[in-house]
């Protein structure tokens, strides 16, 4: 079954996809994305595709919607697998400058060709790193969703910058990059055109959110000087995590831009990415419980301030 | 229930005048406010809103050729002779009288940090006048007597930092207002009319089908001269029949693209003698002039009358069953001229039909408006001139009024950039790239060229191709296409225009213009590493895998 559901209680939609269930369990140590293995058969450099599994298919099949208080809709989107490299045995924080500055390319382009699809309204990029996070591929990718709606969180956040525009005419992410800049309690890393802060309003342990100072919508906007600086924190960031508790680090790497074709302003969105991690020390970990996930109230362990001040702390040489 | 006396049902507070009756609530937004409404009676002309003007405004005309620009008010003349105003008449507005007496801006009007505007154009003619230092919005429903409620055009106000990026603001809302439908190609190809203008034969045609070998044009588009008459669309004597130019040009792996203007029949035509009644008339019955043009009196068709409307169908349908698959529909605002129809519906309501006409028709193909009133336009065509046209002179002069000119088409195309990929593709009119038999330079030729591909437009290449021809300057301008493009320097008069195109083909892209001095820098950004991508589908299961490897600089 592929569909989506609809929850008049909390105005989400939830994707049903059943065949999630039969993906198989790989051989140990066969990788199904290194090149001549299962998926890619042939040598290349980056690439990314339509998962074999998806949660949204480009042709989904259409449903049957007939009930006014159990609504259903056709799961149509595009669910695709990145891959950053074919060397098996990296990562982001080991790959290559050059290597992620191809890899924002990519983001670029997937980004560009897929809000190209009228029905294609939220294209979230991702990666899932470490088995504390449920990634059970070691090999480097992360994975793209094209979404048919707007995520309850997405939604959410295009209401707060929204209001926030509406209230003040600026951008709510510009005016806390100068605030964080006069303030410089939180900063872990900053470049002329980037910057990488514990935020203020952090809801994890060691949560890092990474900016474009110059307000753009969509990662397709960033000049060449701003991605080629994009690549440097990146990798600068996920080296920290490394080195913070001097083990591998697990994180969720998540891309926020702007909607597309939706019917509303989108101009006050300001592109950036969030860093999470379920670490809140060696080997402890800050489970999701009752609270955040049955009210989405965070509770965090660690003031914002120290968790920077650590990560700041971490050299790392690249 | 009453506010302040006025009478407020179902979020709507109802004001009655002597001779309509409007339904009114503002919508908060987060640059400002919506005003929307609905309407009955016999509401004629109905002033909307009103607030002071600034020295400095941003102007806009309703129609394809027509300005859009900065002016200053004080000093604001329009400089047209009685013989130009006998012979372009409704081409230069809706109502002419209004227009050659004050300052008029249709659709929108802009300060350095404000926009007025209105959403739609369905039903009334939407315009701004500036009088006493006060600009006032109207919405002109002409002699229309309404029965029962309609909506009226919506209206917006906007307040932001600059101009340039409230009017992206402004495209974005009339976007969601008419939800316009075009096609997702953006076309490249080759068009007769700056070479050859009327005198075109079947044998220059198939010269340059011959010699356009090697451009990688997309479409081959005959203009003005292979008709009979303006309103008999049939190849004249001398052409061979549609269905041969169609194959002809098909041969060549070309889209076969032809000009018409579809709402105008001339003096001279078969229509115009057999079918009078087909024509818009004044209140005495008279045949009323839409303008005068090819030394010819223009009519226009009335597109309310069941005749008029199966013509037109059978006109494109007749083109599309002989192989003709793109069309560019020009002097469009023949079919929104003021007078008597067959339906008493407003001039505008009589566009949107004849237009709903040929949309249908055409249906898959590509549609090029030009000389076509802006707002009502949106939705019906894939392309639409933003400029007047261009012409093989440049002269930086500034008259207020359509005039044949490369300079005065060229700011057009940067004042209008904002509707590109919104509304539709803008098209900048058709580059002229020979260096013989032209009088622009080649600083000019390739100024005109760069900003037109920055801004991501239609690019058309209109020259007898065995002439000296700057092919480089076709092929540098369409690597300039494909980005999303900002512009800065809409409020200053020097015409001096800064412009910035993300994501181009060749990445990102700023190009700096000066129209008067006609100088031009373009300044790429730092090197990165390029990619290119391979999509191939996996036969089992078709899913898309796109490959992606540095590109070979060298290659």
């Amino acid at each position: 079954m592929l569909e989506r559901r609809y929850n008049p209680i909390t105005g989400e939609w939830v994707m049903i996809s059943s065949s999630r269930q039969k993906r198989p369990n790989l051989p140990k140590d066969s990788c199904p994305i290194c090149p001549g293995i299962l998926e890619l058969p042939e040598e290349y450099d980056l690439v990314s595709f339509e998962n074999r599994f998806p949660a949204l298919r480009k042709n989904a099949p259409e449903v049957e919607n007939d009930n006014d208080v159990l609504i259903r809709e056709r799961s149509q989107g595009i669910c695709e697998v990145v891959v950053y490299t074919k060397n098996h045995n990296s990562e982001l924080s080991q790959m290559s400058i050059k290597q992620i500055e191809k890899l924002i390319n990519m983001w670029s382009d997937r980004t560009k060709e897929l809000s190209s699809y009228d029905f294609i309204k939220y294209i979230f990029i991702f990666e899932n790193k470490g088995k504390e996070v449920g990634a059970t591929l070691p090999h480097p990718h992360g994975q793209l969703y094209a979404f048919p709606f707007l995520p309850p969180r997405i939604k959410l956040k295009m209401e707060s910058l929204e209001k926030w525009y509406t209230e003040k005419n600026t951008c709510a992410i510009c005016d806390i990059i100068k605030e964080e800049n006069k303030k410089n309690k939180r900063i872990i890393c900053e470049t002329e055109n980037m910057i990488a802060l514990v935020p203020f309003y952090a809801r994890y342990p060691y949560e890092v959110h990474i900016y474009p100072k110059r307000h753009v919508e969509s990662i397709y906007e960033l000049s060449n000087k701003e991605k080629k600086e994009f690549a440097y924190v990146l990798k600068i960031v996920t080296n920290k995590y490394n080195g913070l508790f001097n083990m591998p680090f697990p994180y969720m790497m998540m891309f926020f831009q702007k909607p597309f074709n939706i019917d509303k302003s989108t101009h006050f969105f300001h592109f950036h990415v969030e860093f999470i991690s379920p670490m809140r020390g060696p080997n402890l970990i800050k489970w999701i419980a009752s609270v955040e996930s049955g009210t989405w109230a965070f509770i965090n362990p660690i003031e914002p301030e120290q968790a920077a001040k650590q990560l700041r702390e971490v050299e790392v040489d690249i | 229930m009453q506010i302040f006396s006025m009478k407020y049902d179902k979020n709507f507070f109802e004001i009655k005048e002597n001779n309509y009756m409007l339904k009114f609530n503002i919508q908060r937004i987060p640059e400002g406010f919506i005003l929307r409404g609905k309407i009955k009676g016999n509401p004629k002309r109905v002033e909307l809103f009103r607030d002071d003007v600034d020295k400095v405004m941003f102007i806009n005309n309703w129609q394809s050729w027509g300005v859009s620009k900065s002016i200053d008010i004080e000093d604001y003349t329009l400089k047209i002779s009685e013989d130009k105003k006998s012979r372009l008449k409704y081409s230069i507005h809706i109502m002419p009288e209004l227009f050659e007496k004050n300052i008029i801006s249709d659709y929108f009007i802009g300060k350095k940090d404000k926009i007025y505007g209105f959403l739609t154009s369905k039903i009334a003619h939407p315009f701004f006048e500036i009088k006493d230092n006060e600009l006032i919005a109207y919405l002109d429903f002409f002699d229309r007597k309404f029965e029962d409620y309609v909506d009226i055009e919506p209206f917006i106000y906007l307040e932001g930092k600059n101009i340039e990026s409230l009017l992206e603001i402004y495209a974005d809302y009339v976007k969601f207002e008419n939800k316009p439908k075009f096609s997702k190609w953006n076309p490249i190809g080759w068009s007769s009319w700056y070479q050859y203008y009327e005198k075109l034969t079947w044998e220059e045609i198939l010269k340059n089908l011959e010699l356009s070998k090697g451009y990688n044009y997309e479409v081959f588009q005959i203009d003005d001269s292979w008709q009979k008459d303006i309103g008999d669309w049939v190849p004249k004597d001398g052409y061979p029949s549609l269905k041969e130019i169609a194959n002809k040009i098909r041969e060549y792996n070309y889209i076969p693209g032809i000009w018409l203007a579809p709402f105008s029949v001339s003096e001279t035509s078969d229509v115009y003698k057999n079918h009078k009644d087909w024509l818009v008339k004044d209140d005495a019955g008279n045949l009323k002039v839409a303008y005068i043009n090819w030394k010819k009196k223009i009519y226009a068709l009335d597109t309310t009358h069941p005749e008029v409307q199966n013509y037109l169908r059978k006109i494109f349908l007749y083109m599309r069953k002989n192989g003709i698959h793109y069309f560019k529909i020009d002097f469009l605002f023949a079919g929104a001229i003021p007078g008597n129809r067959y339906e008493k519906i407003t001039p505008i309501e009589a566009y949107n039909l004849g237009m709903q006409i040929i949309r249908k028709a055409t249906k898959g193909d590509f549609l090029l408006g030009c000389g076509a009133p802006l707002l009502p336009s949106i939705g019906y065509v894939d392309g639409m001139r933003i400029s007047e046209d261009t012409a093989p002179y440049y002269n930086a002069d500034d008259i207020n009024i359509p005039y044949q000119n490369a300079y005065y088409a060229l700011r057009n195309v940067i004042t209008r950039y904002f509707m590109n990929g919104k509304w539709w593709w803008n098209d900048p009119d058709c580059l002229s790239l020979r260096i013989e038999d032209t009088k622009p330079n080649e600083k000019i030729i390739e100024m005109y060229a760069y900003v037109s591909g920055i801004l991501n437009n239609i690019i058309f290449q209109s020259d007898d191709l065995s002439k000296s021809i700057r092919k480089d300057v076709f092929f540098n301008t369409l690597e300039l296409r494909g980005g999303n493009s900002h512009v800065k320097g809409l409020m200053n008069f020097n015409n001096f225009f800064e412009i910035e195109a993300l994501n181009t083909k060749i990445g990102n892209i700023k190009m700096k213009v000066d129209l008067e001095k006609v100088e031009y820098s373009i300044e790429k950004d730092i090197e990165y590493p390029q990619i290119n991508k391979r999509t191939i589908v996996r036969e089992d299961d078709k899913r898309l895998f796109h490959y992606y490897e540095e590109s070979d600089l060298n290659a």
